[in-house]
């Protein structure tokens, strides 16, 4: 390891812009995860914009913590209103807001915090020491092992992350033909561009991501208003005796521990996404207990599972992003598309060429862990407050937000279409189950896998017996023909995906 | 859900084939000297979306055979589409209204708008809610990002 590197991250994490970045995302994260229907993904996408001039460890800290504080923020509404921020922390209200109802509402949400806040760190501390030799390995890889990977990820997100397996396949087609628009890295010839100028350089990801993941959300919800406008919220109140207690702590903590070995395992995997790992973790944690009738009535242990599970998702869904370049889920591909607006390439090449960079990310990640305990413990009752802003309040601003950062990157009518355009698809893909998430990993990762392609065939000359001597490469082909056989048998048998949960 | 499988599912097909047929020969260039010619990966994406796409509507059609169901049903309830399909007609005459008015100036009515066709009806809320965002952008615009008013 180098410790120059380390010593100069660990200072960069302390300054004071430091504290401010991370801290603002830490913040907002929070309060947009408090928000009902306001997802990581969405906070990202309307986020990115506000990177931009912000220096790269920054802004890439910034949205990190961003995305963690949604996660721990996403507990307060699940257990004060039984109306989860996101569909990750469904778990999390099964026991949060029974214990609520039983007038223990502050005691709840500290549990959440504390479950919340271990997992992440102790996911964040495997991810140091895991993404690194996983790097150093994946430097080795030439285009036929990346291609093949990459092929691999995008069978196995399709799926796993929602929805039928074909449903999956034929939205990462759409995402595929749609990343191919754009000159031709080969050729220098515009490809799919139909006489537009302005699709030279590709589909904004800007316009892609804000319209598929944030407009279409906000229509969707606003579709629902029709239907749903109860309020369920539980009062808090001061009352002494609804706090944490060591005798609770010291009964969560086990659980907290396999929370997080669930929520990293899951989180390493591409398309398995934190509602997976936090229902995994809910559903182990009640096997292992001794009163497993008590899961669902107020359990402490049942909050502490899916939180912990939930949070330790984020930062184990960057070990194939930092190890091979790879995004996990929504969020880590919305990652890519933020270090490529500050001109650098994530992956195992950021090891070798950036790794003060690398190294700064994990301190800010550290520090976005800490600031969300500082947080979420002193702000709590005032983030609870947040609960009680209603949606329909929340959707004009958000789309306010969404058309303001399409215009604050430059991009003028040309832009905001497309911006309508991609809400349109990712309503249609939300309202018919077709996997947004597989559409936009795949829209990210077709110029990679293009490349990789290319050199690929370029390199071997059209020879496929060269594969014989690349056993990695030779290994994930297999594997893609195995996974996708299997998930298709699964799905044409039973009718069913593997998980049906969102990668998200 | 086998209906909206079927028609779904068709759609997908009629893209991928409107992709294979028309927009790739026509606007994906071509290389012959090429290894991997341009338009080799779009096409290998139409052709993932008519395959998958076609099991998805045959999938869809049995089951609808199965259960008896019409491809077509004439209890349609033109309300809840309307309610639907509203904000995107609303959002395609904001981007038209921002094509000649600059957002710091139609964001309030574009919020004000929205929020009081949601249903709220409170003044100062609609004030509030419709100016303190456009005041955020310009304060982040003309003094942190330095930009200018958007």
């Amino acid at each position: 390891m180098n410790f120059d590197a380390v010593g100069a991250a660990a200072a960069e994490a302390l300054t004071l812009a430091s504290f401010i970045g991370i801290g603002g995302g830490v913040l907002l994260g929070y309060v947009v995860g408090v928000i009902p229907g306001l997802s990581r993904s969405v906070a990202i996408s309307i986020a990115i914009p506000l990177t931009f001039y912000m220096s790269p460890y920054i802004a890439i800290s910034f949205l990190i913590g961003l995305s963690k504080g949604t996660a721990a923020g996403s507990a307060v509404s699940a257990i004060l209103l039984n109306a989860p921020g996101e569909a990750s922390s469904a778990a999390t209200a099964l026991d949060g807001y029974p214990m609520a109802k039983q007038g223990k509402p502050k005691t709840a949400l500290q549990i959440g915090l504390i479950a919340s806040v271990l997992g992440d760190i102790m996911a964040t501390i495997i991810l140091i020491f895991v993404a690194i030799p996983f790097a150093r390995v994946a430097l080795l890889f030439g285009p036929y092992e990346m291609a093949a990977i990459l092929m691999f990820a995008l069978v196995f997100i399709a799926g796993l992350s929602g929805g039928s397996l074909f449903k999956g396949l034929a939205a990462g087609g759409l995402g595929i033909f749609l990343g191919t628009i754009g000159l031709d890295n080969q050729t220098g010839l515009p490809r799919l561009t139909f006489g537009y100028t302005e699709l030279m350089d590709g589909l904004p990801l800007i316009a892609v991501a804000i319209g598929t993941l944030a407009l279409s959300e906000m229509f969707v919800q606003s579709e629902r208003l029709r239907y749903d406008r109860a309020n369920m919220a539980v009062t808090l109140e001061h009352r002494p005796d609804d706090r944490i207690t060591w005798p609770i702590m010291r009964r969560i903590l086990p659980t907290i521990f396999r929370g997080t070995g669930v929520g990293t395992f899951v989180g390493a995997l591409p398309g398995l996404g934190p509602s997976v790992g936090s229902f995994m973790s809910y559903g182990m944690a009640q096997r292992a207990a001794k009163e497993p009738e008590r899961f669902g009535k107020g359990e402490p242990k049942g909050i502490a599972a899916s939180e912990s599970a939930d949070n330790a998702v984020i930062p184990a869904a960057l070990i194939p992003l930092f190890g091979l370049g790879i995004p996990g889920n929504v969020s880590a591909a919305l990652l890519i598309g933020a270090f490529a607006i500050h001109g650098i390439t994530v992956g195992p090449l950021l090891l070798r060429d950036n790794p003060e960079l690398l190294y700064s990310i994990f301190a800010g990640m550290i520090l976005a862990s800490l600031i969300m305990l500082a947080l979420g413990w002193f702000g709590l009752m005032v983030f609870a407050q947040i609960t009680r802003v209603p949606p329909h309040v929340v959707i004009p601003i958000v789309v306010f937000f969404c058309l303001a950062g399409m215009m604050l990157q430059g991009y003028g009518t040309f832009g905001l279409v497309i911006l309508l355009g991609f809400a349109i698809l990712g309503y249609l893909m939300k309202k018919y189950d077709y996997s947004f998430v597989t559409f936009l990993v795949a829209f990210i990762i077709t110029p990679m896998l293009e490349l990789n392609l290319r050199q690929s065939i370029i390199l071997s000359r059209g020879n496929w017996a060269i594969l014989l001597d690349r056993p990695i490469a030779l290994f994930f082909i297999a594997c893609t023909v195995v996974a996708l056989v299997m998930l298709a048998w699964r799905s044409i048998r039973t009718g069913k995906p593997p998980a049906g949960a969102p990668a998200d | 859900m086998p209906r909206s499988d079927f028609w779904s599912g068709l759609a997908v097909v009629a893209f991928g084939l409107l992709a294979l047929v028309w927009m790739i020969p026509n606007y994906a260039g071509s290389n012959p000297f090429a290894q991997m010619p341009p338009e080799l990966v779009p096409s290998i994406a139409a052709w993932i979306m008519i395959v998958c796409g076609g099991i998805v509507a045959a999938g869809g059609a049995l089951r609808m055979l199965r259960d008896r169901v019409a491809p077509v049903t004439v209890h349609i309830d033109w309300r809840a589409i309307g309610w639907a399909i509203w904000p995107f007609f609303y959002l395609a005459g904001a981007i038209w209204v921002l094509t000649m008015v600059k957002i710091t100036w139609a964001g309030p009515i574009l919020i004000a708008g929205m929020l009081v066709l949601l249903g709220e009806r409170r003044w100062w809320m609609v004030l509030g809610c419709a100016v303190v965002p456009v005041a955020l952008l310009y304060v982040l615009s003309v003094y942190l990002m330095r930009i200018g008013v958007v």
